[in-house]
């Protein structure tokens, strides 16, 4: 059965469904999954339609843009009740985006340029539209400082892959059907050997059956590939006995859980897609409609329900990874930055670390997730799949981490000096987020 | 009883729209309000940013055509500093225009018109989209994808994203294409060339089918804005081109887009009227985008979109006012986009590592960048500091050329509906798919 999923768009560009239908191909064997009940942007209902429902109907909600016109507030708080679940979808809801560096300044000096100012204005006593018009919010904040969110799913945009796992792993789907039974079944190891019973963490038990490579084999645990399986072995309790006290895990076993995360769950952790919540209680509270996801053994999903509020109370669980993780460039190089160079000056080499190179470069203080694209066409990170850390002078944060990790020969003192757009370098992306600029 | 009617909001629209109709107890239209509901202040915060970071900015402009929104800052730049960039830059530039050009008209044909034709206009609306289309007629869906698909990957590897892209620099590119992958796009061009053409059949037998549409309904004479270089349809270079409602050319350079080109502030609009200064508001109101393009040209830039454009103009005549013609003027610019794809992939400069001048020093002044992208002309105007610090910005952006047009259309439009009740003798083909 399909599930229900809405898309709001609130101010931005439009870009976040372009990146989703970039997955072309790709998104033929998702649609069939969705009964898309609201999309402006590619189906007819209109916005009547989306009040009608009664509040917790959509299973999904995925809601795009920054908060810029009181309709856009209202449309989020409109989602929020209608949907179980709300994605807050790109970086412009996750952290207002480049529309929130307009908080720099009131909002009476962004009306007036735009609508008084303008060089090619013609009207005698130009000034802002009222009739029908929302009217704009004084500053821009972040979709969850107005609603709760269940998911963010950042980048400008999110990548085409990382939605469609995304969608998936809400949804359920798995590339294979289920298979009656689990992995234990056809498990080479006896009950002597079983690494279960050895307190490493195995998924056989909750796995199905099946593949052609066991890891158990090799004295490996099974990490879960092939997806849940339609009833659990005995052994389900002893994983679940496990996952309850999962804190207490030897280095070993969190790398299974990673891999289990990725593979079994379908949790496309770098990807800039965080849990904000227990998600599996929420979809199994209505237990309609019934995925996948809904759908498995009770002892599959209390093992899931105990690794996700892990994730949740565990967020340094999953590193952190900065866009340097995922970036070719090499740091550490013959290049050293003796001064601040502009992106136009010269042309960087394809093999240096454009900061060592002397270049401005968000790359160490934005989180990965979108695979370095921007330093495989010599361009800089401009930060937006947002920050590793808040709260701080994103700039001074920059310039600390630079000045200690990379060859630079400048002081943390003359680097920031030469950089003459702080906010404009260190805050493009999430200047929204700061409560600085409220 | 005056009677309001609302449509909120616009489907199938790139951006937030709704419409808004009056009718009087005479059964008179006596309002009809497009009403855009969304702006977010770029001629604001980009001021004091570095000049050189506003198209890593601007793209956010429009996640469809991210491309124009960074190449056409750059150019403003690079005017305002008195920047000449290497030859391999400008066909990369040009190469990167296309491809946008040509995966954004596709999925404006397929995945935001095609719904109305394929199902006729009074289809369930749960159905009348891209989704399904692609579940009736696989073989044309998965045709769309792939062209979509085709210039979306060709926009991310020169562009470095599809969406937003990020090698265009102040002094040209900052990165070739290279050897293989040009060869791997070069392998799929006789593929997409086919497609092409197969689209444009299924436009004309779309425009055969709905004929009675396309000639009586929205048809309004209106003033209308492109760029041709020399006279010839260009969408990366050349001077600002205004026809007359009567057919009359007038060209501008660049620099003087203050000299033709108004914008009136609405009440009930925050995109604001364009309008031809000269002929004054509202009598001046132009439309842009692809008809307008059409309009505008004297011939296409290829061979077999410039034949595409005489079969046009030997059914529609010199200039059309023909609203729904616009679907037909983008086939026309879809098939010179494949076109010019194809002979610049074959360019040995589209791989030339010398794409980047190294003579670039900011100065105080003013620049004007303009392309034409996929729903209009694109304008900005940059004033740059000593420093190249961005001291203002103006921007005209393509789909803000057109809210003025659409709104006169609409009254034409409400006019024919709710007075003439034009649309009830109208001949309407049966759906190619229910």
């Amino acid at each position: 059965m399909a599930v229900k999923v809405a898309f709001m768009q609130n101010s931005d560009c439009w870009g976040c469904h372009q990146s989703l239908l970039n997955a072309h191909l790709g998104l033929l064997p998702v649609l069939p999954a969705l009964d898309i009940v609201y999309w402006p942007a590619v189906v007819d209902f209109k916005h009547d339609s989306l009040v009608a429902r009664p509040d917790g109907d959509i299973l999904v909600g995925f809601v795009e843009g920054s908060l810029r016109t009181n309709a856009d507030v209202e449309n989020a708080k409109l989602m929020r009740a209608k949907c179980q679940l709300i994605i807050a979808f790109g970086s412009c809801s996750c952290y207002g985006n480049v529309h929130g560096l307009a908080n720099e300044w009131d909002i009476e000096d962004s009306i007036k340029r735009k609508f008084e100012q303008v060089e090619s204005i013609t009207n005698e006593s130009p000034h802002e539209p009222k009739e029908h018009m929302p009217g704009f919010t004084n500053k821009i904040v972040p979709l969850d400082e107005v609603i709760s969110v269940d998911v963010y799913m950042a980048g400008c945009p999110p990548k085409p892959e990382a939605i469609i796992s995304s969608v998936q792993f809400l949804l359920g789907q798995k590339p294979q059907p289920m298979a009656d039974l689990s992995f234990c079944n056809d498990c080479s190891l006896n009950n002597e050997n079983c690494l279960l019973e050895k307190y490493e963490l195995c998924f056989g038990s909750i796995t199905s059956m099946g593949c052609t490579l066991k890891c158990t084999d090799n004295g490996d645990p099974c990490v879960g590939c092939l997806g849940p399986a339609k009833t659990v072995s005995s052994r389900a309790e002893k994983l679940k006995a496990m996952t309850q006290n999962i804190d207490q895990l030897s280095s070993g076993d969190k790398k299974n859980l990673h891999e289990f995360l990725t593979l079994f769950l379908n949790v496309p952790l770098m990807s800039g897609f965080d849990l904000a919540g227990d998600i599996l209680k929420q979809v199994r509270r209505t237990g309609e409609p019934k995925t996948a996801l809904a759908n498995v053994p009770a002892d599959t999903g209390d093992i899931y329900s105990n690794i996700l509020r892990f994730l949740k109370n565990h967020r340094e669980f999953i590193k952190i990874s900065t866009v340097c993780d995922q970036c070719d460039l090499q740091i550490g190089s013959k290049s050293q930055m003796t001064r601040v160079k502009r992106d136009y000056e010269g042309l960087p080499n394809m093999n240096d670390c454009l900061i060592e190179q002397g270049y401005l470069c968000a790359g160490p203080i934005t989180r990965a997730g979108c695979g370095g694209l921007c330093m495989r066409v010599n361009a800089p990170c401009s930060g937006c799949f947002g920050q590793t850390a808040w709260g701080v002078n994103q700039a001074e944060r920059f310039a600390d981490v630079v000045t200690k990790g990379f060859n630079v020969a400048l002081s943390k003192e003359e680097l920031l000096a030469q950089m003459k757009d702080k906010l404009g370098f260190s805050e493009k992306f999430t200047l929204a987020t700061n409560k600085n600029y409220r | 009883m005056v009677k309001e009617i609302t449509v909120e909001p616009v489907t199938r629209l790139e951006g937030h729209g709704g419409l808004r109709f009056v009718i009087g107890d005479d059964g008179k239209v006596k309002d009809a309000q497009f009403n855009i509901a969304s702006t977010r202040f770029f001629e604001k915060f980009l001021e004091g940013r570095y000049c050189e970071h506003i198209p890593r900015i601007t793209p956010r402009i429009c996640g469809i055509c991210p491309i124009p929104h960074h190449l056409t800052p750059t150019k403003a730049v690079e005017d305002a500093w008195g920047v000449t960039i290497p030859e391999p830059a400008r066909k990369l530039r040009i190469l990167l225009q296309n491809a946008k050009q040509y995966s954004s008209h596709a999925l404006h044909f397929y995945a935001l018109a095609a719904p109305d034709f394929l199902l006729g206009p009074f289809a369930d609306p749960a159905l009348r989209n891209v989704v399904h289309v692609i579940s009736k007629m696989p073989d044309v869906g998965a045709m769309a994808l792939k062209m979509m698909d085709f210039g979306q990957k060709l926009c991310a590897d020169i562009g470095g994203k599809s969406v937003h892209p990020i090698s265009a620099i102040v002094g040209g590119m900052k990165k070739p294409m290279s050897e293989a992958s040009r060869d791997k796009f070069l392998a799929q061009i006789n593929e997409q060339v086919e497609f092409s053409k197969k689209t444009v059949e299924i436009g004309l037998k779309v425009v055969e089918d709905y004929w009675d549409v396309v000639a009586n309904v929205g048809v309004v004479p209106t003033y209308y804005l492109g760029m041709t270089k020399n006279g010839v349809h260009d969408i990366y270079e050349g001077d600002i081109r205004i026809v007359t409602p009567d057919g009359k050319k007038i060209d501008y350079d660049v620099h003087d887009y203050l000299d033709a080109l108004g914008e009136h502030i609405p009440e009930h609009s925050y995109a604001t009227h364009m309008y031809y200064k000269p002929a004054g508001y509202p009598d001046g109101i132009y439309r842009a985008n692809t008809l307008a393009m059409i309009n505008c040209a004297d011939k296409m830039a290829t061979p077999l979109a410039d034949g595409a454009l005489k079969a046009f103009r030997d059914k529609v005549g010199p200039i059309s006012h023909h609203t729904f013609a616009y679907h037909w003027a983008r086939l026309i610019e879809l098939v010179e986009s494949i076109e010019m794809i194809a002979t610049l992939l074959q360019d040995p400069d589209v791989v030339n590592p010398d794409c980047k001048t190294l003579d670039v020093q900011p100065r105080e002044g003013s620049g004007v960048g303009v392309t034409e992208a996929p729903r209009g002309l694109l304008l900005y105007n940059i004033w740059s500091d000593a420093e190249g610090i961005c001291k203002k910005a103006n921007l005209l952006v393509a789909t803000n050329h057109n809210i003025a047009g659409i709104e006169k259309t609409l009254m034409h439009v409400a006019k024919q509906v709710f007075e003439d009740k034009a649309l009830e003798g109208l001949k309407l083909p049966d759906p190619w798919i229910n």
